[in-house]
């Protein structure tokens, strides 16, 4: 056995595993997406849908990851307490903001694209939604953990946690962690 | 009127170019306070500048905010109102038809621009879905070119994205009043997509007849829910609106220039 070939084998189990992971992201995202439909279909009115929504967005998304990287290098300033309620806190306003994306009784048609995978452990799944009349362009990213996890959601271009992170960075610079507690807790006691 | 226009495109656009100094990127936080040797918070600390905060020169904002805020009321207590009032008024299949039928006429601000950026193919698969929507889809109010994977997804050109791919900066960031986020380069878009646009040449040329405000009105009022909606999605839950919809905005034309 040449050093090349030995070279190659990492490679090509790296390409396998990339390959297996890619579909396994995609399986995640397919479960996670008829799971809400499911929700959303039979919710009543808002109030219900976001009841039941909450345990299922904890099941599929990443909170802690996006509330990190939306607050950024400063999250290293928060004491452990304050990173536990940021977070508690803004996967209050991400469940909310989601699920008033949905009118009840409207169903949406999801249209899955090929998934790539940016950097091992990642997947990227570009979607098309049509909803309403339109068509928007809405690409999930997960990655891997204990298990495969959505850690942002990009509407036509636009982050869902860099909106964030632009808002938090300037409450950081204000009144560095505290700031961006308060004014966490503010937006989600006074739903705007 | 129309050269007007053009003037004060150039004028903007020169000045646009040669102001253009973006903000420096904000600096990153006093590193490592506590950082354990574990692999969890390691990798934990490493991911914390995946996100970049956006930079676009804001020079303005002082004015900017007070525009933002105007408009929040405008939004709220007259474009909102009768947005519903159209959408209860009007059932919502004749809606879509309206809609589809304004955008499909919109088609030379499409072919035009992915002309002007030398993408032929796309500006001929544009001319192969109007001629489809419009003759298959009845003038445009149904869509057809919907069922047509080729034709589906074809990105839509505009002025800004022209501009933006011929390496024009944003200049500074704008709220227009009653309009929105905008910059200045794309402002200048903005007016090159209304003189293209040929809803726009029924008030060029014949501007001053009461008839004559009944189509761009209409016009007006189809885009309002959808861009109603997106105000909202864009703002709604945020800390602060204002960079809520700034930071939305920049994305939103940083994927445009892409497409």
């Amino acid at each position: 056995m040449t050093l090349r070939t030995l070279l190659l084998i990492p490679l090509m189990f790296l390409c396998g595993t990339a390959f297996a992971s890619t579909a396994e992201a995609e399986k995640r995202l397919h479960s996670a997406v008829s799971d809400v439909l499911a929700i959303a279909t039979a919710s009543p009115d808002r109030a219900a849908l976001q009841a039941s929504l909450r345990p299922v967005l904890k099941k599929y998304l990443s909170f802690e990851a996006m509330t990190r990287r939306a607050v950024g290098p400063g999250w290293r300033q928060f004491t452990p307490a304050q990173q536990e309620e940021a977070v508690r806190l803004f996967t209050t306003l991400i469940i909310r903001t989601y699920s008033d994306k949905f009118t009840p009784g409207e169903h949406p048609e999801i249209v899955f694209k090929a998934a790539t995978s940016p950097a091992p452990g990642r997947v990227e799944v570009p979607t098309t939604i049509l909803y309403q009349g339109g068509r928007y362009s809405v690409t999930y990213r997960l990655e891997e953990a204990e298990s495969w996890r959505i850690t942002d959601v990009v509407i036509e271009g636009v982050s869902l946690v860099a909106n964030y992170r632009t808002q938090f960075d300037a409450e950081f610079k204000k009144g560095g962690a505290g700031a961006v507690v308060g004014a966490l807790s503010q937006s989600v006691e006074n739903p705007k | 009127m129309k050269s007007n226009l053009l003037v004060l495109a150039a004028a903007i656009l020169i000045f646009t170019s040669c102001s253009s100094s973006p903000k420096k990127p904000a600096q990153p936080a006093a590193a490592s306070v506590g950082d354990k040797a574990d692999g969890k918070s390691v990798r934990a600390a490493n991911d914390l500048d995946e996100y970049q905060v956006e930079t676009i020169a804001d020079p303005l904002e002082p004015l900017n905010r007070v525009t933002f805020s105007f408009n929040h009321g405008l939004y709220t207590y007259l474009f909102r109102p009768i947005s519903k009032g159209y959408e209860w008024v009007i059932p919502k299949l004749l809606r879509q038809g309206i809609h589809n039928a304004f955008e499909n006429v919109k088609y030379p601000v499409r072919v035009v621009n992915d002309t002007l950026q030398g993408n032929f193919q796309r500006a001929g698969l544009e001319t192969g879905k109007f001629v489809v929507n419009t003759v298959v889809g009845v003038g445009g109010l149904g869509r057809p070119s919907d069922h047509i994977p080729a034709l589906a997804d074809v990105p839509a050109g505009e002025t800004g994205q022209t501009f933006a791919k011929w390496g024009v900066g944003h200049g500074a960031y704008l709220v227009l009043p009653v309009l929105g986020p905008c910059s200045l380069r794309d402002t200048v878009g903005l007016a090159g997509d209304y003189a293209l646009n040929p809803v726009s040449w029924v008030t060029i040329w014949y501007g001053g007849y009461a008839w004559t405000l009944a189509i761009p009105s209409t016009n007006t009022v189809r885009a309002m829910p959808n861009q109603m909606k997106m105000y909202e999605a864009a703002t709604k839950d945020a800390l602060d609106r204002y960079l809520a919809a700034r930071s939305s905005y920049v994305q939103y034309r940083k994927e445009a220039a892409l497409k």
